[in-house]
């Protein structure tokens, strides 16, 4: 180091005082709408980063059983995506999946330690029980599960099948629990609260799930060949073989039915059909599986309703009746209306009612049961009309999501928390806005189209032979590639210091997607939900008024380069080169990190947020400390935004107008991005890097002459 | 707004050669706005002086920033009395009215210009500007359609065209256009040609004192009232 620049470190970082750390972030649709608020965005740009472990610390911050939603989360947050609105929403539970897979969550350990004597039963061990007996193990709970089945998982484990959430999954995830220390007792029955309070149990919390499914109500379902969907689950799913026949009905449209209907198939029935009341559209099922059943030879016959099932020569004659669409009911689906006359006969051997389903509550819980034999809680507390009693999941939804279900178990075990340590609950008002507001056409129009790509599939041949699960993970560079479409909505640039902005209009000039504008006070807007930080303006401000919502994307070059400069400075090896190179594209997807590690010692990599971001000052201060050569290398046609790379040419052409008025060659500086006539970074770094050695052999020579003359 | 462009480096090495320690001192306001001398340009002369220090120069300077929000003001310059004990000299990137500011403000520092003060104009697009006014003091906008001749002509003529005009350019620089051929067609447009019809008597610049003073007369109270 040079001691004038040592010196002077200080004042050099003066004018960063003053920038608050704190997260000035929107939270995106995504998050929000998801029950377990996750940080979708961090994960996902991380991701883009190709920085897996991170996500995955991000993943496992805000869900308990990551490995679950990842398989069959219903994913809310891809039906609320920003991205839907330019072409096709982020594959988020993929991305999810990969960064579990690629992250190693297997081998994560979760402890846990004993820090009250309160203990809680939890009546139930699906994932609203599991999920409340991970965070009341957390606060320090002796914690016990009472199931009544031999298994745990409840649903997950009895409901769905194991193409969808294979069991070792779900194992790995119980096994988890065990190991924080939760006591689990299968095969016991839980019937009276009492008995519980007697033990010695200060709280409760029942998670009885809705595994009563509701009767069709029409003459002959007590039949012998008729079963209905969730026991037929239950059955298979602990290993029973029904035997069906070969023409199997399935009557009822959700994803119970589905999965009761591509059961069946792998199950090697001959013939499976759907019978559904209304049309494709009011199907509550997921519809990319039902797009996946028909595809494995599902027929699904709309618009039909049983009416009467007789048993007649071991088969069942099924009286059915077409049905139309009427008017919008309370569901705001339209109600289905049996049309006259239309009844048909057909033949199945076996038919399966997916119809419904309820929660069955002993009477002796003695708690409140409301509409649909739910049991009734207070929403905020989850605090039923028993002292110490809680509930939650399906019991009190009703059939509902895993996700919603693992959002009740971590709300269930912060009330009861604050009940058994006598506080009043502590309601989250959550600290940072959420983003509304929808994309305007002009900025839509200016984001580059990038479809999304989706997890492969196993093909459906294959898929009906077995209970494998169907769905494969991402590889690294379509994972990578998938999460940089992420439109990172909410954490764009905000003008931080107004009282320095000039309004010069550089930021409404250079934006690529015209979002800044003046408002009728003259003042310059960037508005939140526009924005797509690509961080040009923050670049370009002349006042540098402008900074990223985001603590660390304020920081990210400067810390990166003082990383760099710091471990470069203590190294031997000359000529030191510094490269600003595209975390997202050539980095994360690994063509760059492959680079470093067999490039020539000497090099160092700054990895940036999108060159973009990368301001003429960072160059010079590579130079300061010693560089002989810097490079800045993008991701050209890969990269998720348009023109990124003019920017950074001007950038770049103003840095090397500075060397050569002090005499140094421009050629030292140099901007790479793959094109067709450049595809491959290695080669034209080699390039690069025989050049400056070249030069600093000059610059060694002129300094020994220039010293041998004197 | 004032449009000044940053010196060569080369110029403001020459120029802090003798100084150890250096203040660059920004301007928040017009030399901002055309990118001469904001607080972006402050930092990367800063870096481009330090690295043009670690490379072989044989100098040692100690460096400050600041950026002022604008330095033509006795008040915000008070914020530097601090910070102009710790210096040798001052390196203004303001325009010239800055660095006079300075030299009165502060008569026992040195203050060495940044930038050159080129003129007042506007923004055409991003990164180009124009000059529109030569502060001449006495304005006939109303009669030239508002293109002014003294400063858009190259001769700065008040009865125009000149014989030098071609297809609308200027004989000085085929690629400007002329001004008087700009006000013609202007005028035209506003149905005000008899405008182009009068002869303007020439103006003696030498019967306006420099420098000039602007003193606005404040109203004493109760006058009004009569």
């Amino acid at each position: 180091m040079y001691p004038s620049v040592s010196g002077n470190i200080q004042k050099y970082v003066v004018h960063r005082i003053g920038m608050p750390s704190r997260d000035r972030s929107f939270v995106p649709p995504c998050q929000a709408t998801c029950p377990l608020h996750m940080d979708i965005r961090e994960y996902v740009d991380l991701v883009a980063q190709g920085r897996i472990m991170e996500a995955l610390q991000v993943i496992r911050g805000g869900n308990p059983f990551p490995s679950i939603c990842a398989y069959i989360c219903t994913h809310p947050c891809e039906e609320s995506c920003r991205r839907s609105q330019v072409d096709k929403p982020i594959a988020i539970r993929a991305l999810k999946r990969f960064a579990l897979e690629f992250g190693g969550d297997r081998m994560i350990q979760v402890e846990a330690r004993t820090a009250h004597s309160e203990k809680v039963a939890i009546v139930g061990s699906g994932p609203a029980g599991m999920a409340c007996a991970y965070y009341l193990r957390n606060f320090g709970y002796p914690v016990t599960i009472f199931e009544a089945h031999s298994e745990l998982g409840g649903m997950l484990r009895v409901g769905i099948p194991r193409y969808r959430l294979p069991r070792d999954v779900l194992d790995v995830e119980i096994q988890r629990l065990t190991r924080m220390g939760v006591e689990i007792r299968t095969n016991t029955r839980v019937v009276s609260l009492d008995l519980l309070f007697d033990m010695g149990y200060k709280a409760v919390f029942v998670t009885i799930g809705a595994h009563q499914s509701l009767r069709m109500g029409i003459e002959g379902e007590d039949s012998p060949g008729v079963i209905d969907g969730a026991t037929f689950l239950r059955e298979v799913n602990l290993g029973l073989k029904p035997s069906l026949g070969d023409n199997v009905a399935v009557v009822g449209g959700g994803n119970v039915a589905l999965d009761a209907a591509r059961t069946v198939l792998r199950l090697g029935a001959r013939k499976v059909t759907i019978l559904y009341r209304r049309s494709q559209a009011e199907m509550p099922a997921d519809p990319a599986e039902v797009e996946q059943a028909l595809e494995e030879g599902v027929h699904i016959q709309f618009l039909v309703m049983p009416t009467r099932i007789k048993r007649q020569d071991g088969k069942l004659n099924m009286t059915c009746i077409r049905m139309e669409l009427g008017e919008p009911d309370a569901s705001g689906r339209r109600r289905p209306v049996p049309v006259e006359g239309s009844e048909f006969n057909e033949e199945f051997d076996t038919l399966i009612s997916a119809i419904g389903q309820a929660p069955q509550t002993p009477g002796d819980f003695r708690v409140r049961i409301g509409r649909g034999s739910t049991i009734q809680v207070d929403p905020a507390t989850l605090s039923t009309n028993r002292r110490g009693v809680f509930a939650g999941g399906d019991a009190v939804t009703g059939p509902a999501t895993v996700v919603e279900a693992l959002a009740a178990g971590r709300l269930a075990a912060s009330r009861i928390d604050d009940y058994l340590q006598h506080r009043y609950p502590s309601l989250d008002k959550g600290g940072r806005e959420t983003l509304v507001g929808d994309l305007l056409p002009e900025t839509v129009e200016m984001i580059r189209k990038i479809g999304r790509i989706e997890a492969p599939l196993l093909p459906a041949e294959a898929r009906i032979k077995e209970f494998e699960p169907i769905e494969l993970v991402y590889d690294w560079e379509a994972a990578v590639n998938e999460a940089r479409r992420c439109l990172r909505c909410g954490m764009g640039a905000e003008i931080l210091f107004q009282d320095k902005c000039a309004t010069c209009l550089t930021c409404l000039r250079v934006c690529p997607y015209h979002v800044p504008y003046l408002d009728t006070m003259g003042t310059i807007q960037i508005p939140a939900d526009q924005c797509q930080a690509c961080g040009v303006c923050i670049a370009e401000c002349p006042a540098k008024a402008i900074v990223l919502r985001k603590p660390y994307d304020r920081r990210h070059v400067t810390e990166e380069l003082d990383h760099v400069l710091k471990s470069a400075s203590e190294s031997k090896v000359s000529p030191l080169i510094i490269g600003f190179c595209c975390q997202y594209g050539l980095f994360g997807t690994g063509t760059l990190a492959n680079l470093w590690r067999v490039a020539k010692a000497g090099i160092w990599i700054v990895p940036v947020l999108c060159i973009a971001k990368v301001e003429a000052d960072h160059l010079l201060r590579a130079f300061e400390i010693g560089a002989e050569g810097v490079f800045v290398a993008g991701c050209g046609e890969q990269c998720a935004r348009e023109n990124t790379v003019a920017w950074v040419h001007n950038r770049v052409q103003k840095a090397r107008k500075v060397l050569s008025e002090i005499g140094l060659e421009p050629n030292r500086l140099q901007t790479y991005v793959p094109s067709a006539t450049n595809a491959y970074p290695a080669e034209w770094l080699d390039g690069f890097v025989e050049q400056i050695g070249g030069l600093y052999l000059a610059s060694v020579i002129m300094k020994e002459v220039k010293v041998d003359s004197r | 707004m004032i449009v000044a462009e940053q010196k060569p480096l080369p110029e403001i090495r020459r120029m802090i050669s003798p100084y150890e320690r250096v203040l660059i001192l920004g301007c928040g306001t017009c030399m901002t706005v055309c990118d001469a001398g904001g607080e972006r340009e402050v930092s990367f002369l800063h870096n481009a002086l330090r690295v043009a220090q670690s490379k072989g120069g044989n100098e040692a300077h100690h460096f400050l920033e600041s950026t002022l929000k604008r330095q033509c003001e006795p008040e915000f310059l008070e914020m530097l009395v601090d910070k102009v004990g710790e210096v040798d000299v001052i390196l203004s990137l303001g325009c010239g009215i800055g660095v006079q500011a300075i030299a009165e403000r502060f008569p026992d520092t040195p203050v060495l210009p940044g930038v050159n003060t080129s003129f007042m104009g506007i923004s055409s697009e991003q990164g180009v500007w124009d000059e529109r006014c030569a502060a001449c003091g006495d304005c006939r906008l109303e009669d030239t359609a508002g293109i002014c001749p003294v400063t858009r002509c190259t001769k700065g003529i008040l009865n125009g065209p000149c014989a030098g005009t071609k297809n609308g350019k200027c004989e000085a620089n085929k690629d400007m256009d002329c001004a008087w051929v700009l006000i013609y067609k202007r005028l035209e447009r506003l149905g005000q040609l008899e405008k182009m019809r009068r002869y303007y008597p020439m103006r003696n610049f030498r019967a306006i004192p420099r420098p000039k003073r602007l003193v606005r007369t404040p109203v004493a109270l109760g006058e009004d009232d009569g």
